[in-house]
């Protein structure tokens, strides 16, 4: 079992572990170039990948063209077309607050996947080896061709793009322009070419790596993703900056995945066996848990813009408003038909869940990629808790009170580390939670689900599908006062503070850690709520319902649902859960393309504010030969005696 | 000559600069002086293109520039040192340099800038965000030697730094005008830029209210522009 192997043994699967790492290893370099160069780090990275992916296939296998051709189209197309394109994005959210960065980026990363699916198809496609397979062999160990290819390509990148940031003029520019573009320019060198420049590199690593990486996994846009997301491990080595220690970072991964999935091979436990395709999330978890956070230097912040206040109602009107809704929300089963009852229900589930992120993105500031890893701990909690007795309300509550201690956890790298890196943070532990324990016996089981009956309450038989549905309704109530008095208390004050100026905050003698650890608690409290409702509503709960994409679809739907408490996750859930039970949502072509309205939709709301700003010289311009209201007003100056 | 004819500009808040005309002739100093709010550093900015003016023109050398971007103004030799500290804060002294260089001069401006701030010499591959605000702002400055422009405009240099600093920095501007390199020099300390300029403007809530050489102003039109507004 866990006997020492030899070299030779060892031998093929360090090879295959130095080929794979060096895909990764160019993943990760195109990433960290485009961050270090824009400040936006590219949550999509992957996703540009799979499309490269895609496309190669289209022309290769489709159409039939020679591979060669087909590379260099693809490259062309996903490379250099869409970096520019991505470059144009990046320059819009230059001045963007980091939450809003991220939900470009994540909104183009839900968006791309669910294109890619809707035209291929979610089954994986197997993908012939298209460079020379003719094995070598060196030191007694055959080693393939397209391995050395591979390798020799991620060295000459690596290499390549070292000496050009140390080397020439327009590396350095390269460098400069994320920091300060104007004063880049006053010193004659165009930003735009070089933030061009930049995006187009990147996207081309991204799109060779998953051009190497089809032949190997088939093509399959989610496990394409997936294993990009491999590269962010290889990238925080680096510390997000620096290319020769992301490179080795991308080999030492490649390198560990295969060695020790061959050593752990023999064990029986799926925890042990899973260690191994999963070290790129311990890694990525274990630097920003101990990596000192000076050297983690969020990118591009400087000259970042602050979000638009949200406007404030009047009491009367949150109040009449808020009856009208509770008041819709009860006869909504008496006249919805039986069959859409249940996706009502989830509609509230969700809308708990959303509440949970909107408390903790919007109103704290902070943001969390993994969300639905708490809703899962709440529901797996709550079915065991059924199993073992727990009254039906009681369960509830330990759902909600485990879920806490998660929070807590993420909230670590939240204390630490704040903006991009407290999102990669979480969505790299989101996976992680996923991949390591959502099927072991402390979660959903080997079965992928767990039973979740629903309740008899106050005597009342509450297991129909209308019953249920208030139930959940008026658990729903509950959190929206939960949510409610958190605002209304000094911890919301404080929140808001925290969302506005950390500094000024602890200036103020508050303790922000204490304040960044409830407010993740509470969230994740919620989100154990909403994830046991969720489960009720099928009576079991699965696995699937808590995946990891879920967690990024709900940020991007929030993101264009305005930033509002209460109603926000409301309208998110809706949209999310509840618009596909009318009839032209309900269209099989509508559901397909659903993902990509919401990421375009959230991509929108991320860089409006920028647009405008690059538009507003033209607009000033018309307003003033219309006459400037401020130059109307202005009081007439005194002119001195001009002795010209 | 660099001219600015009748500009008008400002941002989404409002318009700042009113009809402004302004001309720096060759190998000459120009200070403009104001108070706060005047729109001097706005008019800099219009200068060096980094905000495009809504009315007006831009003449450089004969050559109508309005509308040009800051990178093309700069190849045609506008230098623009900005207000606070116009470094790359992440970047070493050495590839700041490299970057206010032409391309064709690039690793030899470490040398020539260490041959007016022997300092920025010695901490050549020191991050600039980590030297004091003095070397800081020579590291700036020196923009305006290894850029080789013809027009440098200087926007407060000697702000926040100590004054045998400020010393050091007026010779050497003194020197960038030995050199026939024309100077639009924004100054708080208002006597120093008089004894250095040929000419001066004074700009005040966004109209130029003097015109004139150094000799024809009088301590108290320089009182009255900074405080008369209100004053008379």
């Amino acid at each position: 079992m866990w006997g020492v192997p030899s070299v030779n043994d060892l031998g093929p699967v360090i090879v295959t572990g130095i080929s794979d790492g060096a895909v990764y290893a160019i993943c990760a370099l195109g990433l960290v170039l485009t961050y270090k160069t824009s400040g936006v780090f590219n949550f999509a990275h992957g996703a540009v990948a799979a499309a490269s992916a895609y496309v190669f296939y289209q022309f290769r296998d489709r159409d039939h063209m020679p591979w060669g051709l087909a590379a260099v189209l693809a490259l062309l197309v996903v490379g250099v077309i869409g970096g520019l394109l991505l470059e144009r994005m990046s320059y819009a959210l230059a001045e963007a607050p980091t939450v809003m960065r991220v939900v470009a980026t994540v909104g183009l990363l839900v968006g791309l996947d669910s294109l890619l699916t809707a035209i291929y198809g979610a089954s994986t496609i197997a993908f012939k080896n298209f460079l020379p397979q003719s094995p070598t062999r060196v030191g007694g160990v055959n080693i393939a061709a397209s391995d050395f290819i591979t390798l020799a390509l991620a060295i000459v990148a690596t290499v390549g793009l070292y000496l050009f940031f140390k080397r020439s003029r327009l590396g350095v520019a390269m460098q400069a322009v994320v920091d300060d573009p104007d004063l880049l320019s006053m010193q004659g060198i165009s930003p735009v070419v070089v933030r061009r420049l930049a995006w187009t590199i990147g996207s081309c690593f991204a799109s060779v790596s998953g051009m190497l990486l089809a032949p190997e996994i088939g093509i399959n846009v989610s496990y394409l993703i997936l294993l990009i997301i491999v590269a962010y491990g290889a990238a925080a080595i680096g510390l997000f900056s620096n290319l020769p220690l992301t490179f080795a970072g991308g080999i030492i991964i490649g390198v560990g995945i295969n060695v020790l999935g061959q050593e752990l091979s023999g064990s029986h436990s799926i925890a042990i066996l899973s260690l191994a395709p999963n070290l790129p999330f311990l890694v990525l978890f274990a630097v920003m848990l101990f990596v000192p956070s000076r050297l983690l230097i969020e990118q591009g912040v400087r000259r970042v813009r602050r979000l638009r206040p949200m406007p404030t109602f009047k009491p009367q009107t949150v109040g009449v408003s808020m009856a009208c809704f509770a008041l819709l929300a009860i006869i909504v089963p008496l006249v919805a038909p039986a069959y859409d009852i249940n996706d009502y229900t989830a509609g509230l589930a969700f809308a708990v869940l959303f509440m949970s992120l909107a408390l903790l993105t919007w109103t704290s500031g902070q943001i969390s990629l993994c969300q639905m890893a708490f809703a899962a701990v709440g529901a797996s909690t709550f079915g065991h808790a059924l199993a073992a007795g727990f009254p039906w309300l009681l369960a509830l509550l330990v759902a909600g009170l485990i879920a806490m201690p998660m929070g807590a956890l993420v909230a670590i790298p939240a204390i630490r580390l704040s903006g991009i890196y407290l999102a990669i943070a979480t969505f790299g532990f989101g996976i992680l939670v996923e991949r390591l324990f959502f099927t072991s016996f402390l979660m959903f089981g080997n079965q992928y689900a767990i039973r979740t009956p629903r309740p008899h309450l106050l005597g009342l038989n509450l297991t129909g599908d209308k019953g249920y549905y208030y139930v959940t309704l008026s658990l729903t109530a509950l959190c929206c006062v939960l949510v409610l008095l958190v605002r209304r208390s000094r911890l919301g004050r404080l929140l808001r503070g925290l969302a506005d100026s950390p500094t000024a905050l602890a200036a103020h003698g508050a303790n922000t850690t204490i304040t960044r650890v409830f407010v993740f608690c509470i969230s994740a409290f919620l989100a154990g709520i909403g994830g046991a409702l969720l489960a009720g509503v099928t009576q079991s709960g699965s696995e699937a319902t808590y995946d990891f994409s879920v967690s990024l679809a709900m940020i991007a739907v929030l993101a264009f649902c305005w930033r509002l408490p209460i109603l926000s996750p409301f309208i998110a859930a809706f949209l999310y859960q509840v618009l596909q039970v009318y009839p032209f949502f309900r269209d099989a072509t509508v559901l397909k393309y659903d993902g990509v309205a919401f990421g375009i939709l959230a991509i929108g709301v991320a860089v409006w504010p920028g647009l405008g700003s690059i538009r507003s010289s033209g607009r000033a311009q018309e307003r003033d030969q219309r006459g400037s209201p401020v130059l109307a007003r202005s009081a007439p100056v005194h002119r001195e005696k001009v002795l010209t | 000559m660099l001219e600015l004819r009748n500009i008008t500009a400002g941002y989404d808040t409002g318009t700042v600069l009113h009809d402004v005309t302004l001309v720096v002739p060759d190998n000459a100093v120009v200070a403009l002086l104001g108070p706060n709010g005047a729109g001097k550093t706005t008019l800099l900015r219009v200068a060096s293109g980094l905000l495009r003016s809504r009315s007006g023109q831009m003449i450089l050398d004969g050559v109508d520039v309005t509308g040009q971007q800051p990178f093309q103004l700069a190849r045609r030799g506008v230098c623009h040192v900005p207000e606070g500290r116009g470094v790359f804060a992440a970047l070493s002294v050495a590839d700041n340099l490299r970057l206010q260089a032409s391309a064709r001069v690039d690793r030899a401006a470490v040398d020539e800038a260490a041959s007016v701030f022997p300092r920025l010499g010695e901490r050549r591959s020191q991050r600039a965000g980590t030297l004091s605000g003095g070397e800081q702002q020579m590291l700036a400055l020196s923009h305006a030697y290894v850029g080789d422009p013809s027009y440098v405009l200087l926007d407060e240099v000697s702000m926040g730094l100590a004054p045998k600093i400020i010393d050091e920095i007026f010779d050497y501007l003194r020197q960038l005008a030995g050199q026939g390199i024309s100077q639009l020099l924004v100054e708080q300390y208002v006597s120093r830029a008089l004894e250095l300029a040929d000419y001066v403007y004074i700009l005040n809530r966004g109209r130029i209210t003097f015109a004139g050489e150094p000799q024809e102003i009088s301590s108290e039109t320089v009182l009255r522009s900074y405080l008369g507004a209100l004053a008379s």
